[in-house]
């Protein structure tokens, strides 16, 4: 074994270290100092009262809607893109590379120009409807069911690649036995193969809720600015340098973001599926 | 001998279904499932590709078909800008994440078990962390470095930024690779008396090869598309394409070179894709004969 080349992690763990865990402390500590743009960092100061946006009604619409939308998005995702990483998977179609270039190869067009695209179909007046006489998304732009299909089809490939990741490691030979042994392919699938792919699940449920959780463009395109998500009241903050309220804000998504990597740990610590 | 006639077991007692003569059917539905939804993840794609040949400004509205948004990239001075904005970003946080990412990865694969498990888990915060958090946090920590380099904010913040959440997919695309290494190749090169540092060289990459391409695709493709990460930590004045186009459509007047431009990115990096997993299948079949 080479020990020597242990070295060369030791710049990564260096750098892990600082840009994981000091930025997010900062983060956390933020939300509790009255740091405005406005302020110096010399007369900082300490207090509670940033609580008090928890308690504004739109803030609390904000998270309700993106926490409603978010799972919404992560349970549809979910059915969909099992089914559609299952399909491959049973298909004859055994090349990861091309699989892998045919889910990444939309996001070489810009994610905003993407939803934009997908706004302009939605509308009443739109492209396909002069070109073609109709549109399958007509009328959607504003409406839930516009918003989800937007997050949706976004996200949906982060969900099928890790499943699909999955599902390829799973022996063959299992199925056969399960079969030999008696087991019905419905059966076969509940409790074999699906058992076995559910890291793939976990990776891609996270990998879906998170960005839909705390995104701001897809939300602020679609509904055309009617409806308020979590990432737009960050980005507002944001933009009017209100960077403690911002700061408390984005460390309430942590939570979340802890609960994930517990999952994580516990379905996927090598992260084998992230890719 | 008795003429006693006994049961006879048919594979429906064991809970044995027929599906053949439904087989077919599900066939069809899985295909149809199948294409409807690769063709929902093309859909904008195919709007903007419509857009790019759209001789009409109004996006609602097909007057001919065009080439010339094509032609007018050219004269964008905005979007050339952003273009190579987004370039310059990319192109050296991905340099730097492959190169970076592989020596870390041989590292962290020498480490001790537990230290090893360690890592790779950190190493996952910056994928699965929320773009928002991510962005907003190291804009601060960037904000307080702010003190000691005034003007880092602009291409250092952002080329950092990226290769903070790129290196994580080199590292983990070439991490199954060298496991899948014999380690005995190593010590057979230094047998032979290779020096450790020229052994990663001539040992170790060329086996991982595949593992870094790959890597190396991934990291470009999310520098390339993020937007959020890039928002909260670009200096004034220091746009990319995908905050470039944001600041834009607020005020509607998105030139239709901009869906030129990403058709043409779209099927240049489809058509080299394709090509290089063709070039790839040739070579694994020249192998095994």
């Amino acid at each position: 074994m080479i020990k020597q080349y242990r070295r060369l992690a030791i710049p990564y763990i260096v750098w892990l270290s600082l840009l994981v865990f000091i930025p997010t402390i900062a983060l956390v500590i933020l939300g509790f100092t009255n740091l405005t743009s406005s302020i110096v960092f010399s007369n900082i100061q300490f207090t509670f009262s940033n609580f008090t946006i928890f308690s504004e009604i739109s803030i609390l619409t904000g998270f309700k809607n993106s926490l409603i939308y978010a799972s919404l998005t992560t349970i549809i995702s979910f059915v969909t893109g099992y089914l559609l990483a299952y399909i491959i998977y049973k298909s004859k179609f055994k090349n990861k590379f091309m699989i892998m270039t045919l889910m990444i190869l939309p996001m070489w067009s810009n994610l905003i120009l993407r939803i934009d695209g997908l706004a302009n179909i939605m509308s009443n007046n739109n492209i396909l409807v002069d070109l073609i006489g109709f549109s399958p998304l007509r009328n959607l732009i504003g409406t839930p069911v516009g918003i989800l299909i937007g997050m949706v089809f976004t996200y949906v490939p982060f969900m099928i690649l890790p499943i699909y990741t999955a599902l390829e490691k799973i022996d063959y030979n299992l199925d056969e036995a399960s079969s030999d042994l008696g087991l019905t392919p419905i059966k076969t699938f509940m409790f074999v193969t699906f058992p076995l792919s559910f890291k793939g699940v976990v990776t891609g449920a996270i990998m879906v809720f998170l960005p839909t959780f705390s995104g701001f463009a897809i939300p602020k395109i679609l509904s055309q600015g009617n409806m308020i998500f979590l990432g737009n009241i960050i980005e507002n903050k944001f933009t009017n340098t209100v960077y403690n309220d911002g700061a408390l804000l984005s460390a309430s998504i942590l939570l979340f973001i802890f609960l994930a990597m517990f999952l994580l740990r516990r379905f996927d610590k090598e992260g084998e599926t992230l890719l | 001998m008795t003429n006693q006639v006994y049961p006879k077991a048919h594979l429906n007692d064991y809970g044995y279904k027929e599906i053949k003569h439904i087989k077919p059917i599900l066939k069809i539905l899985a295909i149809s499932f199948a294409i409807l939804m690769i063709f929902m993840l093309y859909l904008p794609i195919i709007v903007i590709a419509i857009e790019s040949v759209n001789s009409s400004v109004i996006t609602s509205k097909f007057d001919s078909f065009t080439l010339s948004w094509y032609t007018n990239i050219f004269n964008e001075s905005e979007l050339l800008n952003a273009i190579k904005n987004t370039f310059i970003v990319s192109l050296i946080a991905t340099s730097l994440a492959t190169v970076l990412g592989t020596l870390f990865a041989i590292g962290i694969d020498k480490l001790p078990k537990k230290m090893k498990s360690k890592i790779v888990f950190l190493n996952n915060v910056p994928i699965l962390n929320a773009d928002i958090v991510t962005g907003f946090s190291l804009m601060l920590m960037f904000r307080f470095l702010m003190l000691l380099f005034p003007n880092i904010f602009g291409l250092t913040t952002l080329v950092l930024a990226h290769l903070f959440f790129t290196l994580p997919y080199v590292i983990l695309s070439v991490l199954p690779k060298l496991k899948e290494l014999d380690p005995n190749f190593i010590d057979a090169a230094m047998d032979l008396g290779i020096k450790p540092y020229k052994a990663i060289y001539l040992i170790v990459i060329p086996a991982i090869k595949a593992g870094i391409l790959s890597g190396m695709l991934l990291a470009l493709t999310m520098s390339i598309d993020d937007f959020v990460i890039s928002f909260f930590n670009t200096g004034a004045g220091f746009d990319n394409l995908s905050i470039w186009i944001y600041g834009v459509l607020g005020r509607r007047n998105l030139t239709p070179s901009v869906y030129a431009f990403s058709t043409l990115l779209t099927l240049l990096t489809g058509g080299s894709l394709i090509l290089f997993n063709k070039i790839n299948q040739r070579k694994g079949k020249k192998h095994t004969k």
